[in-house]
């Protein structure tokens, strides 16, 4: 127990040096051990994690490794209408965003080489609306979902410097649904479904420099992923009467994942402690338009232009670890994103907001073999605007809360 | 063993944390009455107030009154609810001029043609929804939004006669409808009044000569809301709407007429004398106009409105507005825009005035509708005065839908907090409906 009340402690000791961040749809949670720290750790190698951290930090591996990770997002919006007052709440689905790494560590002549395969989910958002919210013709559900595998090398130069680059395989669907203001003879109003998959490439790569036996420094740079929709789904449903107008058929349609530039900083005084931070840049500024073409168009089915004007920001996240015995390590951190959503841009889809979060987490190692991490990630944010686009004027309230687990083999 | 059970039970600490996920809690602003005394509210106007639409007074359109819309959100700072004359539920209704009202359907056209259009919901209206009285003294009505209803019949003792919309609400059929407001001794009313003053000149193309006068029109304005504010009550009086924005007088295109290659010659070589010319594509129509020449017949300008009431039927097939200019009646001309502009214009700063002088909230109707005239969006909905596809007016092009109901509704809301300090919450104008489409 006394480990935990130093820990909490120090924690509150550090806070404002201590920031990260999880933006726009961006999802965070890719490493157990660094979500324990406040989702930072590009500047040292924990786990086969680093495949996706930094590259780089992989080619410090001296054993092989499999790591398979989930974590469950509990995630609550409130809207509250400005003008009638009144209130409606999202029913997400629980998100389960999930990572596995495999780690394959040569020996003898081939020493300094690493080579490993990540599978994991940086982007992604499921947001459903009560079916009958006051926002329902702007947005009733958003499924976005992104799958990245990433095939790596990293290699050890020297005792201190180690750089690591992968390819990315993005492999991901889109499902857009609102209600139309048009009303069949019952008064039923209209639906629209755009649904479909998606593909993209990037690559990721990283360099690890340890400065001294304390101080080790990382940068790492994931590509923007341009993921395009050919032949999409749309779908809807109207009065009979209309449905000349809205033909069902195809859509095309982009959506551009950016890229973050990282430098992480990883400070070890001594065998029980470290301290990590991570300074992210994302160039969320390619999230300028959101766009629909569809194939067939009428007078009433034209192809739309949403503006997003996403601006590129900065976030800071950080955290420590005790390594309180041979079994236990303890985790504790935080971060704080700016929002790259504009004021006037703000949507029911990402009600987003400048966000402050906090973590923690442990490890237990079993054994040479096996180990279990786990981390809670909570946040609080709010927003209120008037989107230019829709009018529509309200506050968010997003609340969420993220257990997850991860299982490490290593041999 | 003892620890090997530990992360078990932390994971288990850290599941229930979880599944506690408290969701973010309701603080939204309660509704307030600031200044108002809303013992008793009263709903006066025309058939916009009191759920006139699709050309017709039904059960349904009254549920979507202007008066009922406003009647529940003043429920929520403790006002009375809304005591309305009903039309049964089960009658198709009626209107002013004896109709079925409209809904949207399927129409064949002289061509053969089928395309949605308004039509009739039956050959003739429900005349026995109106014919019996409903009056009950110990319930007495507080909406009394009286299809047709013009400023200069409040003192008029004979109105049940000649309104049997009134007729069948009022105590004794020669008490004046002031006097009837009167006795409800309201201490808040809202009061839209003078838009059938200027619909009866807009609507026959200029040729029924009522507009009335500024004096006459003012006289009666004050007296109404003198007598209304007698007993110290408070009120929301509302603006005249410029009606020439409404799609009544905006959907039929001034240059309609299409002419191909054989046509076209014909008709230059009938009106090239006149100094009339004619191109491939669309062109204006011909109207009748007797300052024109001695023929009394010119091209419509653009500026110039078509009504909703010209029969297309004769357009498309019976040479209406090409070889039989489009009669008198079925235009607004620019003088008479103009005329009728102006007067709205006058009448409207007088209701400005007289605002000021009781010390009233004021609805700017004129604005409200010329909004709507301009579209704007609210909560991912355009809303426009496009006909049936904008979204707010009924199929009579005039009176509002259920939806636009509730937008004016949340412009009455607006003026009455500005003035009253009092935070009554606006509608939601998305949960009512709009045109319903076959």
């Amino acid at each position: 127990m006394n480990s935990f009340i130093k820990i909490i402690f120090l924690f509150f000791g550090l806070q404002v040096g201590v920031f990260s961040y999880g933006q726009g749809f961006q999802v965070n949670f890719q490493g157990q051990k660094q979500q324990g720290m406040g989702c930072a750790g590009a500047a040292l190698n924990l786990d086969a994690s680093s495949l996706f951290f930094n590259p780089g930090a992989s080619a410090f591996a001296n054993k092989s490794e499999v790591n398979l990770a989930g974590t469950t997002i509990f995630a609550h919006v409130l809207y509250t209408d400005s003008t009638t007052q009144t209130s409606f709440r999202t029913q997400n689905p629980v998100g389960t965003p999930f990572s596995a790494y495999g780690l394959y560590h040569f020996k003898k002549s081939l020493e300094p080489l690493s080579i490993g395969l990540a599978v994991y989910t940086p982007f992604g958002s499921t947001v459903q609306w009560d079916p009958n919210w006051i926002g329902r013709f702007a947005l009733t559900r958003l499924s976005l979902k992104a799958i990245f595998f990433q095939p790596t090398f990293s290699y050890r130069i020297s005792e201190r410097f180690g750089l690591g680059a992968g390819f990315v395989l993005s492999n991901g669907s889109v499902n857009l649904q609102k209600d139309i203001p048009i009303q069949d003879s019952l008064g039923q109003f209209g639906h629209a479904e755009l649904a479909g998959k998606a593909i993209g490439f990037g690559y990721n790569g990283g360099i690890l420099y340890h400065v001294n036996h304390k101080f080790s420094m990382g940068l790492s740079y994931r590509s923007k992923v341009n993921m395009s929709v050919n032949n999409g789904n749309a779908s809807f449903t109207v009065p009979s009467a209309l449905v000349s107008s809205f033909p069902n058929g195809t859509f095309s349609s982009q959506l551009p994942l950016p890229s973050v530039l990282t430098l992480g900083l990883c400070f070890t005084p001594n065998a029980k402690w470290s301290f990590v931070l991570d300074i992210n840049r994302v160039n969320w500024k390619v999230y300028d338009t959101l766009a629909f073409d569809y194939a067939q168009n009428t007078s009433a089915l034209g192809d739309t232009k949403s503006a997003r004007n996403y601006k590129s920001i900065c976030a800071f996240r950080g955290g420590a670890a005790y390594t309180a015995t041979k079994k236990w390590t303890f985790r504790l951190g935080g971060g704080f994103g700016f929002t790259p959503v504009q004021s006037g841009y703000v949507t029911p889809e990402t009600p987003d907001a400048n966000r402050l979060y906090g973590t923690c987490g442990f490890s237990f190692t079993a054994n040479h073999h096996f180990s279990i991490d786990a981390s809670l990630y909570a946040t609080r944010m709010q927003r209120t605007d008037k989107n230019l686009e829709t009018q529509l004027n309200g506050t968010f309230t997003t609340m969420a809360f993220a257990p997850g687990i991860s299982l490490n083999y290593r041999w | 063993m003892v620890m090997n059970k530990q992360p078990f039970l932390l994971l288990a600490v850290f599941a229930t944390l979880a599944l506690l996920s408290c969701e973010p809690k309701v603080k939204s602003q309660l509704p307030s009455k600031g200044e108002l005394d809303v013992t008793k509210v009263v709903y006066i106007g025309d058939g916009q107030m009191g759920g006139y639409m699709n050309d017709g007074l039904k059960n349904e359109g009254q549920k979507n009154s202007l008066a009922n819309i406003l009647a529940a959100q003043f429920e929520l700072i403790g006002s009375n609810p809304a005591n309305i004359p009903w039309i049964n539920s089960a009658s198709i209704g009626i209107s002013t001029t004896g109709l079925a009202p409209l809904h949207l359907g399927y129409k064949t056209d002289c061509q053969g043609n089928v395309s949605l259009s308004p039509i009739r919901d039956a050959s003739i209206g429900d005349l026995s929804s109106i014919s019996q009285s409903c009056y009950n003294a110990n319930s007495p009505f507080t909406v009394f939004g009286i299809p047709g209803l013009k400023l200069n019949q409040f003192t008029n003792t004979s109105l049940a006669g000649t309104n049997a919309f009134y007729n069948r609400m009022c105590a004794t059929p020669n008490t004046s409808l002031l006097d009837e407001l009167l006795a409800q001794n309201a201490t808040f009313f809202q009061l839209y009044i003078g838009l059938e003053d200027v619909l009866d000149y807009a609507k026959s193309g200029g040729t029924h000569e009522t507009l009335p006068s500024d004096l006459l029109f003012q006289q009666n304005y004050e007296q109404v809301v003198q007598n209304l504010t007698a007993n110290g009550a408070k009120g929301a009086i509302a603006t005249i709407p410029d009606v020439s924005q409404m799609p009544y007088f905006t959907t039929i295109p001034w240059n309609g007429l299409t002419l191909d290659n054989s046509n076209v010659g014909t008709l230059n070589n009938i009106y090239n004398p006149l100094g009339f010319y004619f191109q491939l594509g669309a062109n204006p129509f011909m109207m009748v106009d007797s300052s024109a020449n001695m023929f009394a017949v010119r091209q419509i300008q653009s500026s110039e409105l078509l009504l909703l009431s010209l029969p297309l039927d004769s357009v498309k097939c019976n040479q209406m507005g090409v070889l039989f200019p489009i009669r008198d009646e079925f235009v607004l001309d620019a003088n008479e825009l103009s005329m009728l502009r102006g007067k709205i214009q006058s009448y409207n700063n007088f209701i400005r005035q007289i605002a000021q002088t009781y010390n009233l909230a004021l609805v700017n109707t004129d604005q409200f509708v010329s909004n709507l005239a301009d579209g704007f969006t609210y909560n991912g909905v355009s809303m426009s005065a496009k006909f049936v596809s904008g979204g707010a007016y009924s199929l009579d092009g005039i009176y509002l839908n259920p939806r636009g109901n509730a937008h004016f509704a949340n412009a009455f809301i607006k003026a009455i907090n500005q003035k009253y300090h009092s935070t009554i919450p606006e509608v939601n104008a998305n949960k009512f409906d709009g045109v319903r489409f076959p």
